[in-house]
């Protein structure tokens, strides 16, 4: 009213109408802008949809994805604290029950770093090390005066170095480490029978080639702080040795320096991502291998080298999915864009498998045992199963977890009976953890041969001078 | 939300019904009274904006909560039922029940007046493998100069407890694959129970038997425990020494003979000939080892006459004293109880010294200045509890990997950044002659 007399009843209805207007033009405005939003997103601020889908994941912790999650037991492992805790005091004092519990112990608490990181140069390409072109030369020059450490250990055989390993943390998946374990146990078997030396590897050597490309920076120290070693043998921690009687051909392999499991026309002809496996392989400790191990690692170097290099192998590549460089398909993409290079020295084996998937293998040990016998290598009795994709140190795998686990089991136990029938013992059934006795003592144990022959093989027979 | 557009309009209209959106309004007489037609087009009116008003609430709210959101009580649902799935899994594979526990009925329990033997007894083991290693010439008890060493270590089938206990079984593992490549000893690592009645500690005895009756190539088996580390790569046991003794053990002969402690010797890390005599004493040494009754009369007696032993169940370590202590004559002058290097070291009062014996001493001398042995007594990480705190225990096992793992990445030309680090760092530059360092850092060549 007061302001009706200042400046006119006209004047203050027009002042009035211009005001809602304006109400009206903003909220509708407002309205738009926030339809658009959630239509369209607004850059990095996203959409009102990706906002609530934060709220909720910060105020309900959402955990599983489908059917491939390994989760810590929390709450149960928590209720096992408490009633185990509940169930000391009465007979010490609670403080030191808790500090002596290993119960969710977070190993991160104890592990520190000292000293700086080691940053790599951005501007200078990446290199495995310093080139050397004379390897063979001075390898050869050092197993002249180092006639201890021969490099063949018998008449075809050469001296073989098995490296594998995993990551100096503990495994993401609460029973990973087992398994790992159990992985390495069969290792060390199918080695003690076969006279094959072991490298478990723990430690990453350049954090560039991390994740599967780990294993180059490896393999090039090991070749050239052994040269008594002929031919270098990767293997995966997940793969396992299902035949402990099967030798490796040597002499087949006399004119190679590169020996993978594969076919040549899938790698060739197809150039398939899966055409060959490097999961397990054969490398000669020579110049030519140095060549390769540089030439196989540009697309390794973490980041964008790595993600465009992905790129590039699924555009290449048949049947490759989206992700970054990996070194099995590097060595694809290597092999069939320079054959001339390397082909002659690679050769793709398929007569045995060097390596087994699994998937095709685990189902059928019963209806191995019936019909066939160790030593043959090959889909009748594989060397080695393969546990691709399963990935049990980590939390998410390609399979589901039970099948990958079990199967794991059984395979360990298809292999650990091979060794166990030299004591004369054998596994319940090939779930079981319990074994049996198959044979019995005696008081001539020396009269005893063992099914197999696997006690005194001849292929670690030592080199009788004559 | 269009709604309060309109309240302004509302109130300086004095309680007709708004008109139109945009319109401010137009003219208006106060007072006067609106006609019937009229009203009911401003219904129509006010139901149409309510529509619109509506129809744009859904477009804003849809684009803000998004229509994913239907399906979500389903969706929790299942992930729940997954996780509960995943954890049942990884709840039977850390039980101890097997598949085929249901198959067989119990056996019975071991009849406590028939002495538990390891096996049928072997009158002429040193006749029958001197005959043997004389026909199979290509499978020589000595390698390399050196008699022949068999590693014989182990775990139970089952996962730990906890996932930090196979944690630290397998960098056990590997620490020890480490030294016996460097100095040639092979390596059986056993996750089976050949005998369910000595199991626990006692299952090494049965499977010490049984390598030594399947290897007769193998002049000494070495057993060693899990929780025990390789702490110098370079130190190699002095088997010269030991010609005319079968048993290796470390420990200290006042305290068997004078005190009859219950620590006097320690059966973590030991040596074992293959000869009729080992076999003999492993046939002695059984007896208290059968579970049930008889191990646990057994542990009465032991605990009565060692000194200081807690009561528990007989344990082999407390046996083999008692054994020995009992019937000195029969077997001690073949046991060589060995103190002048760490065959087995008590960790507690080794790993704080590390960094002191980096800086005074090196690797090769094997007692208290560089200890051959680091052996964790009591940390038990594959159990749920320890006898010291857990923080300490593994603390000091990181330190005690990382301290060998420094002597064999020597070679290789890296360090771990600290004792308590995974990480490595680079010591020594890349370069085009490799080999000179070979020469300088391979333990194996520094020996010969």
């Amino acid at each position: 009213m007061l302001i009706e007399r200042c400046i006119g009843a006209y004047r203050l209805r027009r002042i009035q109408r211009a005001l809602r207007h304006g109400k009206v033009t903003v909220i509708c405005l407002i309205l738009t802008v926030v339809v658009l939003r959630g239509t369209i997103g607004a850059g990095k601020f996203g959409t009102p949809e990706q906002d609530f889908l934060n709220i909720r994941d910060h105020l309900v912790r959402k955990t599983a994805e489908h059917r491939r999650v390994l989760e810590e037991i929390q709450p149960q492992q928590q209720q096992q604290a408490k009633t185990i805790s509940d169930s000391a005091q009465s007979s010490g004092s609670s403080s030191t029950s808790n500090a002596n519990s290993y119960i969710e112990f977070d190993i991160n608490t104890i592990l520190k770093d000292e000293g700086p990181e080691e940053k790599p140069d951005p501007s200078k390409p990446y290199s495995l090390g310093t080139k050397i072109s004379d390897w063979d030369e001075q390898r050869s020059l050092w197993l002249k005066s180092n006639p201890q450490f021969p490099n063949f250990i018998g008449p075809e055989k050469p001296r073989v170095l098995l490296v594998t390993g995993s990551s100096p943390k503990p495994c993401e998946n609460p029973v990973g480490d087992h398994y790992l374990l159990k992985s390495i146990k069969n290792k060390i078997d199918y080695c003690r029978l076969h006279g094959v030396e072991m490298f478990y590897n723990m430690a990453l050597l350049d954090a560039e080639m991390a994740g599967f490309w780990a294993k180059l920076p490896l393999i090039r120290k090991l070749l050239l702080s052994h040269p008594e070693v002929e031919f270098l043998w990767w293997m995966d921690s997940d793969a396992l040795f299902t035949d402990m009687a099967f030798e490796v051909p040597w002499e087949r392999y006399k004119d190679s320096n590169f020996v993978m499991h594969g076919w040549n026309e899938m790698v060739y002809d197809e150039k398939n991502w899966i055409g060959l496996n490097t999961g397990s392989f054969l490398l000669r400790n020579c110049q030519w291998s140095l060549d390769i191990l540089d030439a196989w690692a540009p697309m390794g170097p973490k980041g964008k080298i790595r993600e465009e290099a992905g790129k590039i192998l699924t555009r290449e590549l048949k049947g490759r999915p989206v992700f970054e460089a990996d070194d099995q398909s590097a060595m694809v993409y290597l092999l069939a864009t320079q054959k001339d290079l390397w082909g002659s020295k690679v050769y793709l084996e398929n007569a045995y498998y060097l390596h087994g998937y699994w998937g095709i293998l685990v189902d059928r040990y019963e209806e191995m045992i019936e019909n066939y016998h160790p030593g043959l290598g090959d889909h009748r009795w594989p060397l080695v199963t393969h546990f691709v994709g399963c990935k049990p140190c980590g939390k998410f795998g390609d399979y589901p977890v039970e099948r990958c686990l079990k199967q794991m089991d059984r395979a360990f136990n298809f292999g650990d009976n091979q060794i166990l029938q030299m004591y004369g013992f054998t596994h319940k059934s090939l779930a079981s953890r319990r074994v049996k006795r198959v044979r019995n003592e005696t008081s001539n144990p020396l009269q005893v041969k063992d099914e197999l022959g696997l006690l005194h093989p001849a292929f670690k027979a030592v080199k009788l001078s004559s | 939300m269009g709604k309060d557009a309109f309240t302004p309009q509302k109130r300086v209209t004095s309680g007709s019904l708004p008109t139109t959106t945009t319109n401010g309004g137009g003219k208006y007489l106060p007072g006067r009274v609106v006609p019937r037609g009229r009203q009911i087009k401003k219904t129509f009116n006010n139901i149409r904006i309510t529509i619109l008003c509506g129809f744009v609430t859904i477009l804003v709210l849809r684009g803000t909560i998004g229509v994913g959101n239907l399906g979500s009580p389903d969706v929790d649902a299942v992930d729940q039922s997954i996780i509960e799935e995943t954890n049942r899994i990884l709840a039977e594979i850390r039980s101890d029940s097997d598949p085929t526990d249901t198959e067989q009925p119990p056996d019975a329990e071991i009849n406590p007046n028939v002495t538990y033997t390891l096996g049928p007894k072997i009158e002429n083991w040193d006749f029958s493998r001197k005959n043997w290693l004389e026909s199979n010439p290509e499978f020589p008890n000595h390698v390399n100069g050196k008699p022949r060493i068999l590693l014989l270590t182990g775990s139970p089938p089952n996962p730990c407890d906890n996932p930090i206990g196979d944690h630290y079984l397998l960098k056990a593992v590997k620490n020890k694959i480490d030294y016996c490549r460097i100095h040639g000893i092979e390596i059986v690592y056993n996750m089976a129970h050949l005998d369910k009645e000595l199991a626990g500690y006692w299952a090494k005895l049965p499977m010490i038997r049984r390598l030594m009756l399947s290897h007769p190539e193998v002049e000494w088996i070495w057993w060693m425990d899990s929780d025990a580390l390789f702490t110098d790569m370079v130190f190699e046991i002095p088997l010269s020494k030991y010609t005319n003794h079968n048993l290796v053990i470390h420990g200290y002969p006042d305290l068997l003979f004078e005190q009859k402690s219950w620590i006097a010797l320690n059966t973590g890390s030991f040596l074992f000939r293959n000869c009729q005599w080992s076999l003999d004493l492993l046939d002695a040494w059984a007896p208290m080892g059968p579970k049930g009754s008889i191990r646990d009369e057994a542990g009465k007696i032991l605990t009565a006459n060692l000194k200081g032993r807690p009561a528990f169940e007989a344990d082999d370590q407390s046996a083999l004293i008692y054994l020995l202590m009992s019937q000195k004559g029969q077997w001690m002058d073949r046991v060589f109880i060995e103190n002048s290097y760490y065959l087995h070291g008590y960790w507690a009062g080794l790993v704080d010294r590390y960094e002191e014996m980096i800086e005074k001493y090196h690797p090769g001398l094997g007692d208290e200045r560089w200890p051959f042995v680091t052996h964790f007594v009591g940390c038990k990480p594959c159990g749920s509890y320890g006898d010291y705190p857990v923080e300490r225990c593994l603390r000091s096992m990181e330190r005690a990997f990382n301290f060998a793992d420094n002597q064999v990445l020597k070679l290789y030309g890296f360090s771990h950044r600290g004792l308590l680090s995974p990480k490595i760092r680079r010591t020594r530059n890349e370069t085009v002659m490799p080999l000179e360092y070979v020469d300088q850092f391979d333990i194996r060549r520094a020996k010969h």
